[in-house]
């Protein structure tokens, strides 16, 4: 294979070594040789669908950032739209021990917080996080018989949201709800799926957004819980900035964001102040004290 | 008490944003939230990029000038890109900071002014071109940090330009970098820079 691969013809080794590496520095994905046979295919659709003839030329307009689309649809291509209920929930944990009572004391404590705890999910795809979220709540924060919660969903694409708002999952997205949680929160549907229930569907709030529309984002306002991950790793530098922006104008001073395991905000956005929880780092609006 | 709806805004509430005028008048706002909001609400608006270049370097609120950094960044002009070098050399950290970091995010315009920058007569500048460059996606950023690094007369530029490529150093540097510390055998910085690349 030559250093100028055409369209069909597979990466030569050089090119695939500059490609995983370029790929791992914008998404912190790593791919082993082990998945060679899969990027090559990916990337030879990546190229066709481009109209790019060749790996060299398609490659080098990717890296120049001079076309973002096609970042989005290698994206796309690469990563498997995957979500499922309990994911990386040691945010959830982080949110549930740290976050949610330094909130309640931001505010005022329980018995003096005046309005609803507001919790973001965006992107929220096909609503397993905002669900996971809720569950999580009920089940395991006493003080929400106390106050309000409001949770949002929201995301760029209206076929998940409609899924999302169906609420109908199979075993692969319920693998790590308890079974008691299944027992108590799902109902079977048929054809292996099982539906939420209708009272935390109808609870959750979802709304088409794209992050990188201020204008939009100007509907969103004083959540004192974002949760953002892996999302800004498929925008560019300006978009990513922009994003960071309209989830700080979505944001309560004090609020925390919550990015992806293997984002980081410092690379976005100078903004928000990284914070050190014993779950992990999260990002806080700044207060008018702290800023 | 528990889990609440609050039913999603009309699309009427959202479609309509304030006019440019209005954006404009809101950059002299006293509530930093409005006037960061205006910034970001300014985006794709010709007719503000003097406005939001007269205020970048008064204004006090980090995040408020974040926000019109973002909207002049997304213009890629000659007319930003000039207007935001020239904080390169300012004594305010953060600002120079930042209005690198917005040159970073510039491709089409930034270019034309890297030979300048990388001739300014305060080292600083250079300092600060350099990391420009480390994020400048630009085909030539690799060959304007190698320059620096075997032209430029300060251990401390040169000592920056190294570590802007190291994302991106490969065997073919190797020559460079080792000359670099022959040019300036007195800086252990610079030679502590290198080792650790090399190894």
């Amino acid at each position: 294979m030559t250093s100028a691969a055409t369209a069909g013809a597979g990466l030569s080794d050089a090119e695939f070594e500059k490609f995983r590496e370029y790929f791992y520095k914008r998404t912190g994905i790593q791919f082993t040789s082990a998945k060679r046979y899969f990027v090559d295919k990916r990337i030879d659709a990546c190229i066709r669908g481009s109209k790019f003839d060749t790996f060299t030329s398609w490659f080098a307009a990717l890296r120049l950032s001079e076309r973002s689309d096609l970042l989005q649809e290698l994206i796309n291509q690469l990563t498997v739209n995957e979500t499922y209920f309990l994911r990386e929930d040691y945010q959830f944990d982080s949110m549930l021990r740290t976050v949610l009572p330094e909130v309640l004391e931001a505010r005022g404590g329980l018995n003096r917080i005046v309005g609803p705890v507001k919790i973001l999910s965006l992107p929220c795809s096909t609503g397993e996080e905002p669900y996971s979220i809720a569950l999580r709540l009920l089940e395991e924060w006493p003080p929400i018989d106390r106050i309000d919660v409001e949770i949002h969903g929201a995301d760029i694409d209206s076929d998940v949201l409609s899924k999302a708002r169906h609420a109908s999952y199979g075993e692969r997205s319920l693998q790590r709800v308890p079974k008691k949680w299944r027992d108590k929160y799902f109902s079977p549907v048929g054809g292996g799926r099982f539906q939420l229930d209708e009272g935390i569907r109808g609870a959750v709030t979802l709304h088409q957004v794209n992050v990188c529309d201020t204008n939009a984002m100007r509907a969103f306002r004083d959540f004192d819980v974002v949760f953002c991950r892996n999302v800004l790793i498929y925008f560019d530098e300006l978009s990513s900035r922009r994003a960071a922006e309209n989830l700080y104008g979505a944001m309560r001073p004090g609020g925390y964001l919550f990015l992806g395991h293997s984002e980081s905000m410092s690379r976005i956005s100078p903004i928000f102040t990284p914070t050190r929880l014993p779950e992990g780092i999260v990002y806080q609006r700044p207060t008018g004290a702290n800023r | 008490m528990g889990l609440v709806r609050r039913n999603a805004p009309p699309p009427e509430e959202t479609a309509a944003p304030p006019s440019i005028d209005t954006l404009m008048s809101q950059l002299d706002d006293p509530d930093p939230d409005c006037r960061r909001e205006a910034a970001l609400g300014l985006g794709g608006a010709d007719e503000a990029v003097p406005a939001l270049l007269s205020r970048v370097a008064g204004e006090a609120e980090p995040a408020v000038r974040d926000a019109m950094l973002t909207t002049l960044a997304a213009h890629d002009t000659a007319a930003v890109a000039e207007g935001l070098a020239v904080h390169l050399a300012t004594d305010d950290a953060g600002l120079r900071t930042a209005a690198a970091e917005a040159l970073a995010t510039m491709p089409v315009a930034v270019p034309a002014i890297v030979p300048r920058l990388l001739a300014d007569p305060d080292h600083d500048v250079r300092v600060m071109t350099a990391m420009v460059l480390a994020d400048l996606p630009h085909p030539g950023s690799q060959t304007w940090l190698a320059q620096m690094i075997a032209e430029d007369e300060h251990p401390n530029v040169v000592t920056a330009a190294i570590d802007a490529l190291l994302p991106s150093l490969g065997p073919e540097h190797h020559d460079l970098l080792r000359a670099a510390v022959e040019r300036f055998p007195e800086d252990p910085f610079l030679r502590f820079t290198v080792e650790a690349a090399l190894r």
